[in-house]
């Protein structure tokens, strides 16, 4: 048997007295692509977060390709290297173009020479379909090419897994279908990713797993047609009826 | 005595004194670029501190600022001057004091562009494997130093004006030349001299404030209509 | 923020500061020669603190090296006996600083609200006029305008020769050119924040004041100015703190302010780290005080939406 790639057993993290995530495991192998959907608050975010570590957790572990992570002298920049993290709100560095984005981490943290990051760098700005836009600032692009850029700069570490956190919920309605499509595209590659997103279409196309998040904890795990079909638990069929109707409200 | 007009030969006096003017204007652009740079090289350390430290070094630095921003300058000046005996060189002295209060200045306009960059850019930094020292070096002081310098052209036509203070300790800067020029050759001419020495002062503040727009428009991060 | 009035050292310190002050000037300018002390004679006697002194120093060289910390606590009885011998002549310096200070503020005030309301709304000239002045003046340095009026102008005679000047409670006429030169420099700082205040305010607040049937200028004066102003009250503290030291200037033109006292004194008894120390203190207490001060106003003033409301 092989050992998956993300191990995550046991999670727990609270804020002062409110619980967030209450005992969570969670398995993924190489080229899974897992859906994590919720009520907000439910701790989809501070999940992702505790993977790599910009949020310390309580208690458990969270194991990469077998080594854990939240072990004290664990390197949390060497596990960084390995999991790359696309944002909500983006949070491209504000004065660098979209080249420097893509090669900044390259260069400072894998000690890259300038040229070759470069050349690299242009390569994930073309997967995302944004060569063009190189040479331009975070200020002087889209919504949606901002977060494309944000997504090659986390492949451009070459990273074991990718996570998405809310990668479209910034996005105004008509900007979402151009970083889907990237996604799709990078899950079709074979890329591990790990994203917190309720746009439905790319979770039944693209994921291998749904896993559903209420008050802390994994109510519910499966592939998306059992999930979505033939829920098992009522808060899982509760929260779709109400994504459902939330997005046959929107025009 | 009464300076009743402004009479050629009083203009003609300054002009023939134009040497000695030019030579107290260098001093003063000395004086001004020596403070500005004692300013910046204690004054952006201790921004940074004051926003990324903790403890005693923070609480000191604070401290420092506090009494540096909340004293004269020419009781700063005279503390170096007597009490703590920088150094025998009036200048040194001049510029110890003018630069560490404009570090003072400094630290609190370092601070609030350090402040001003957005909590996410440090996060993205850490999430591409940054050290917190490297997400700080290489994405949040690039962007704070930019942000700066409003508050620092301001903090640098401050300094520049502020060396006038020094005559107090008799360097021989741009004020110090005008008022020399008063009492030892032609009183008559005070009116023209001090108009002189305060145009040049209008024209090293307006070229500062001009070139820095123009340091700041090149190294702007353009921003689009997209 | 400011109404947690927890009793800090810092508190009590300004509040005996002021209270020594008060007393000392109703001492030196009503009740001398009746009830009073001396002019001049410190109220606590310094023998004990200069005593005092002298028995730590004592007992520090005893101990020898282990007496270091004593050394200090035998330095700071020293100081302290210094600065009860001196502070009653720097009394009247302080209180010069404050008047040219407030003074200046003040009349400083009533020439940038003019000058501000023509850089928003005046015509071509008016605008350009306020502009040069306001770029001229903060483009210099306030000595050098302090020097053209002293010494360049006859500002000095005519001044000399206004009925009341230099007699009893009024100054003599350096201080008044001093006064006038920091309302002149003031008036060009205080424009500026003005007019950035001014501009701030929506100008959809003149509209709806035109469209309720007022004037343009009754729209300025009962809309646009009362929001301004709060919006400009931050600045003022700066202002205020930036006269309060920069007052100390006055002293080149023999004004015995603060500063002009610590020096004529320092260059008579050559206690010049003490008498420089001391002088740097009371400035402290004078800024800290008038930041405290606008603090106050800031927070009675305060509208909510207006501004920032302090929570």
């Amino acid at each position: 048997m092989t050992r998956p790639l993300l191990d995550i057993d046991d999670l727990y993290k609270s804020y002062g007295s409110e619980d967030v995530l209450e005992g969570v495991d969670l398995e993924m192998d190489r080229g899974d692509v897992t859906v994590l959907i919720g009520p907000s608050g439910s701790g989809k975010s501070t999940l992702l977060r505790c993977v790599n570590q910009l949020t310390d957790i309580d208690s458990g572990t969270v194991a990469l390709d077998g080594t854990d992570v939240t072990r004290p002298e664990a390197d949390v920049n060497e596990l960084r290297k390995q999991v790359g993290m696309v944002f909500q709100d983006f949070n491209l560095f504000a004065h660098l173009t979209a080249l420097g984005n893509v090669t900044l981490g390259p260069r400072k943290v894998l000690g890259m020479d300038a040229d070759e990051a470069r050349e690299r760098g242009r390569e994930h700005l073309e997967q995302v379909g944004l060569l063009d836009q190189a040479d331009s600032y975070p200020a002087e692009l889209s919504g949606g090419q901002q977060q494309r850029v944000g997504i090659a700069r986390a492949l451009a570490m070459d990273p074991e897994l990718l996570l998405f956190d809310e990668p479209t919920s910034a996005l105004d309605p008509e900007l979402v279908g151009e970083v889907v499509d990237v996604m799709r595209d990078l899950a079709d590659r074979g890329i591990t990713m790990l994203v917190v997103s309720h746009e439905m279409g790319f979770a039944r196309s693209a994921a291998s797993d749904i896993v559903f998040l209420d008050d802390g904890e994994i109510v519910e795990h499966g592939p998306p047609e059992q999930l979505f079909e033939t829920p098992e638990a009522d808060r899982t069929r509760e929260f779709l009826g109400r994504l459902q109707t939330e997005h046959e409200g929107t025009p | 005595m009464t300076p009743t007009l402004l009479q050629a030969a009083d203009w003609l006096f300054v002009a023939d004194n134009l040497g000695l003017l030019l030579r107290g204007t260098a001093v003063t652009v000395a004086l001004t670029a020596a403070s500005i740079l004692l300013g910046f090289v204690v004054g952006f350390p201790a921004g940074a501190l004051e926003v990324y430290g903790s403890g005693l070094p923070k609480r000191a630095v604070e401290r420092a600022g506090v009494v540096l921003r909340g004293t004269p300058l020419l009781v700063i000046i005279m503390m170096l001057y007597f009490v703590v005996s920088v150094s025998d060189s009036a200048f040194a002295t001049a510029t110890a004091a003018l630069g560490l209060r404009s570090a003072a200045y400094q630290t609190q306009i370092f601070r609030g562009a350090l402040q001003s960059v957005d909590e996410g850019q440090l996060e993205a930094a850490r999430a591409v494997a940054m050290s917190r020292f490297e997400a700080i070096r290489h994405v949040v002081v690039p962007q704070a130093l930019r942000r700066s310098v409003p508050g620092f052209q301001n903090e640098f036509t401050i300094v520049l004006k502020d060396t006038s203070i020094a005559i107090v300790i008799g360097i021989g800067e741009l004020l110090t030349t005008g008022q020399n020029l008063y009492e030892g050759g032609r009183s008559t001419a005070a009116l023209e001299i001090f108009l002189a020495v305060s145009l040049i002062y209008f024209v090293l503040t307006f070229a500062t404030n001009r070139s820095l727009d123009r340091l700041s428009d090149r190294y702007a991060v353009p921003e689009g209509t997209a | 923020m400011g109404s947690v009035v927890s009793v800090r050292p810092l508190t009590v310190g300004l509040a005996l500061f002021w209270l020594w002050l008060s007393g000392r000037l109703a001492n030196d300018f009503l009740l001398v020669g009746s009830v009073g002390v001396g002019r001049g004679e410190p109220f606590v006697p310094v023998a004990p603190f200069a005593a005092a002194a002298d028995s730590a120093a004592a007992l520090a060289a005893s101990l020898g090296p282990v007496g270091e910390p004593v050394l200090w606590l035998a330095g700071g009885f020293e100081f302290a006996a210094e600065a009860i011998g001196y502070l009653p002549l720097l009394a009247g310096g302080i209180w010069t600083t404050v008047l040219l200070t407030t003074v200046s503020v003040c009349l400083g005030f009533a020439l940038a609200l003019p000058l501000s309301l023509l850089r928003v709304y005046g015509g071509r000239t008016a605008r350009w006029a306020a502009l040069s002045y306001t770029e001229l003046i903060r483009g210099t340095p306030l000595l050098a305008q302090l020097f053209v009026l002293y010494f360049a102008t006859s500002l000095t005679q005519v001044l000399r020769g206004v009925p009341g000047v230099g007699v009893g409670f009024v100054p003599a006429q350096a201080f008044w050119v001093a006064v006038i030169s920091f309302s002149l420099n003031s008036a060009a700082y205080q424009s500026e924040y003005l007019r950035a205040a001014f501009d701030s305010v929506d100008s959809g607040q003149l509209t709806a004041a035109r469209a309720v049937g007022l004037s343009k200028l009754e729209g300025i004066r009962y809309v646009v100015v009362p929001q301004g102003l709060r919006l400009a009250l931050p600045s003022w503290t700066n202002e205020l703190v930036y006269l309060v030291k920069y007052s100390s200037l006055a002293s080149f033109i023999t004004v015995q302010e603060l500063f002009g006292r610590t020096s004529t004194l320092a260059s008579e008894t050559y206690q010049y780290t003490d008498l420089f120390v001391l002088a740097a203190v009371l400035y402290l207490a004078l800024v800290v005080t008038a930041s405290a001060l606008m603090d106050r106003v800031e927070s009675r003033t305060a509208t909510v939406g207006v501004g920032h409301t302090r929570q």
